[in-house]
């Protein structure tokens, strides 16, 4: 709150749209924190690149084909978008829910949300041949399209989410409106959570994605991704002193974790007996799944299952739950497992066609690999930049306990933490 | 590069036929589905259609029980003064046109008052592939595009295996299999076209599902709704020697766009039949008028006992295979 009333200006920051950006953070950025971000540049302008290689060779120049018409830009899109309403749910139930522990991660959980989503959609659109094209969707959107939901949801989610950090910067309608964007926010994660899962769920076509129960696994694969990034996203702040949390926060933290990974292998395991049980199994469901327990399809999958139980297995434990190790680890595999999961998941559709031809799995070609390395590295650029220029600090009388704003442990010295206001 | 995707050569072990798993309930896509039925009376312009699906988007989103079932009850209402007629009259008349624009795909002439309809007699279909070679030509498509608009699947004798098909046999004609050509069925309820983001693909009103090709966005979700394989993506340009394009059919427009089988749009609407029915060395395949009940076709369709691929599907395809 003391933020928003706080308008001397101070050396070094510029103020913007009510936001005070800590420009002269980056002045004073050590050598590293340039080399990192010109490494990102480099990976982005490769992007870049490789984007202009495909629009101008066609999608020859992807490893797409017929039969695997979608590939890693849909993987991505899925897994991004999960990551995002995961890191939502965290912050949400710090309002709903009262989850005060949560507090300090808010603004930080947002600002991910928003830059995940934005990475979801410039998938889509970098892997259309025309992108110019998409104004179709606006002009005559086909409401029998799950796509024409997802797309929509997508663009407006992100609105939402950058809206959503402004308001929780500024300070601007105090907790009453923030409360109320949460309110916002929270079902509309939900629901371009649920359309997402549709645009698999609702093929009738693809044998193993026409299960209602597609859309759950969606969720709880979304909100346990993200909430494991934004562990790992904490750690990694923390370390560079941008952040102070503490240990009991994450200790929270991992018991939401080890509840949602739990849930979310136990729906896959449900889906996995109906496919195969005596009584329930059917040939073209069958002949399909055993792709992914023994044939190559089964690289992929089986890490899932392996990983999934693996990190609930770190994170049940209450003796070694604390450790920041265990939870490191653990948040680690998850979010690699969801990865190999939506790709399995997409690959599903894919692995027998629908006139029962075997389709070896899809690996991604240089260029599309390079696409999404940019983007990826565009994604980190945000988050590099909002960490040194962003209030993503929250100050500590809005919440309890937590956060020692003053001598947070500069493992680098050269950094400076990017909050110092308050 | 190597496109043959379609020749795929390994093929799953453990196999049966594909069974779709029962539709469950979609309150969304349903509602929209009673909503597309409910304009159908003539008169509605396009205005009128457009408004309908704008509420079927709006009644999607809030998707409760309720309200699809109160749509679908003023939906049937409206159906209820519908003509009495046979079975056959009765599926041409379900094949109407899906989010038609008003006007001809820019590559055809305006619809006539046929509603086209295909059968394929597979005891007579000897797996020759001369369909798909005509087809090819006919329709201009990439002579290493990768695909072609008909597929001929070998089957095992003794049931419709699909999971068991193989589509790059060697050998055709062996008297131990037998042969099912598969391409776009032309469907009087299209998933392709009802999961159009843009509705760059629509049935036009003699049934046959078009492709506007300076439109399609190239998301290709139309290839993932397709239970037949029946759609294909330019992954290039489409390369056909100067001597063979055909100058009735687009060429450059298809490139980085999803393309299919037309039923020869270029050709049947000028009265004559598709490519692939001129080119069957055994008269396997019959092609015409549901509308006309003297065609071979509804003949074929009254008078023998036939099924149609993934049934199950609810697809209601436009060709009828007999054996």
């Amino acid at each position: 709150m003391t933020m928003a009333e706080n308008t001397e200006r101070r050396e070094g920051y510029v103020r913007f749209i009510g936001i005070d950006f800590h420009v002269g953070a980056l002045r004073v950025a050590g050598p590293r924190y340039w080399a990192f971000m010109s490494l990102l540049f480099t990976l982005l302008m490769l992007g870049i690149t490789a984007w202009g290689v495909a629009l101008t060779e066609g999608g020859v120049v992807m490893a797409m084909r017929d039969n695997n018409p979608w590939g890693l830009w849909f993987t991505n899109y899925m897994y991004y978008v999960g990551l995002s309403a995961g890191g939502l749910a965290v912050y949400a139930s710090v309002h709903l829910f009262g989850a005060k522990q949560f507090a300090p991660l808010s603004r930080l959980a947002v600002l991910q949300a928003g830059v995940l989503v934005m990475m979801a959609l410039l998938s889509i659109v970098t892997d259309m041949e025309r992108p110019w094209r998409a104004i179709w969707m606006l002009v005559t959107p086909n409401p029998t399209a799950p796509f024409v939901y997802t797309g929509s949801a997508a663009g407006i989610y992100m609105v939402i989410c950058f809206l959503d950090l402004w308001i929780l910067i500024t300070g601007k309608g105090g907790e009453k409106l923030a409360h109320r964007m949460t309110l916002i926010a929270l079902p509309f994660a939900v629901y371009l959570h649920t359309t997402t899962a549709f645009v698999l769920a609702l093929n009738k076509s693809r044998e193993l994605w026409h299960s209602a129960v597609m859309v759950p696994i969606f969720l709880t694969s979304a909100t346990a991704s993200g909430i494991a990034l934004l562990m790992i996203c904490a750690y990694v702040m923390q370390r560079y002193g941008i952040f102070k949390f503490t240990s009991s926060m994450f200790r929270s933290l991992s018991t939401l974790l080890a509840t949602v990974i739990i849930i979310d292998v136990f729906l896959l395991v449900v889906e996995i007996i109906t496919v195969f049980w005596k009584t329930s199994a059917q040939p073209g469901h069958v002949v399909r799944f055993a792709q992914f327990f023994t044939g190559e399809y089964a690289l992929a999958f089986i890490p899932v299952l392996v990983l999934g139980i693996g990190a609930f297995a770190l994170l049940a434990g209450r003796k070694t739950r604390h450790i920041p190790a265990v939870q490191l680890t653990a948040a680690t595999m998850y979010v690699i497992a969801i990865f190999l999961k939506r790709y399995s998941l997409m690959s599903m559709g894919f692995a027998i066609n629908p006139l029962g031809q075997y389709t070896p799995p899809y690996f991604p070609s240089l260029v599309e690999t390079l696409i999404a390395v940019g983007l990826l590295a565009l994604g980190l650029m945000f988050m590099t930049v909002g960490a040194k220029v962003l209030p993503l600090q929250v100050p500590e009388d809005e919440h309890g306990h937590g956060a020692h704003e003053s001598g947070a442990p500069g493992s680098e010295s050269s950094e400076t933490p990017a909050f110092e206001a308050a | 590069m190597n496109l043959d995707k379609s020749q795929a050569p390994a093929r799953p072990d453990a196999a049966a036929p594909a069974a779709a798993k029962p539709a469950a309930a979609k309150p969304a896509i349903a509602a929209a589905k009673e909503l597309a039925q409910a304009e159908l009376p003539q008169g509605c312009t396009l205005s009128r259609r457009r408004f309908l699906e704008g509420i079927g988007a709006a009644v999607g989103i809030v998707a409760a029980g309720a309200v699809p079932a109160v749509v679908s009850a003023t939906a049937q209402t409206a159906a209820a003064a519908e003509p009495e007629g046979g079975p056959i009259e009765e599926i041409a008349k379900e094949n109407r046109d899906i989010n038609y624009p008003g006007k001809p795909v820019f590559y055809a002439d305006r619809a006539g008052t046929q509603k086209w309809g295909m059968v394929i007699d597979v005891k007579a279909c000897i797996g020759c592939r001369r369909c798909v070679y005509a087809c090819v030509k006919e329709n201009n498509i990439g002579r290493d595009s990768g695909f072609t608009y008909i597929q001929v699947l070998e089957m095992e004798l003794g049931k419709v295996d699909i999971e068991h098909a193989k589509l790059d046999y060697d050998e055709a004609g062996r008297p131990d299999k037998w042969y099912m050509p598969v391409q776009c069925m032309q469907c009087a309820e299209p998933p392709c076209v009802y999961g159009c983001p843009v509705k760059a693909t629509w049935k036009e009103p003699d049934g046959i599902v078009v492709i506007d090709y300076n439109k399609c966005i190239a998301c290709r979700n139309c290839m993932i709704t397709c239970p037949y394989g029946a759609r294909h993506f330019n992954w290039k340009e489409p390369e056909v020697p100067e001597k063979e394009i055909n100058p009735k059919v687009p060429l450059e427009e298809k490139a980085g766009v999803v393309e299919k089988c037309t039923f020869c749009i270029q050709r049947t609407r000028a009265g004559e039949t598709t490519a692939c029915t001129a080119a069957c060395p055994v008269g396997a395949r019959k092609f015409g008028d549901l509308n006309d009940p003297d065609s071979e076709v509804s003949v074929l369709l009254r008078t023998r006992r036939v099924w149609r691929l993934k049934e199950e599907a609810g697809t209601e395809p436009m060709i009828w295979y007999v054996g």
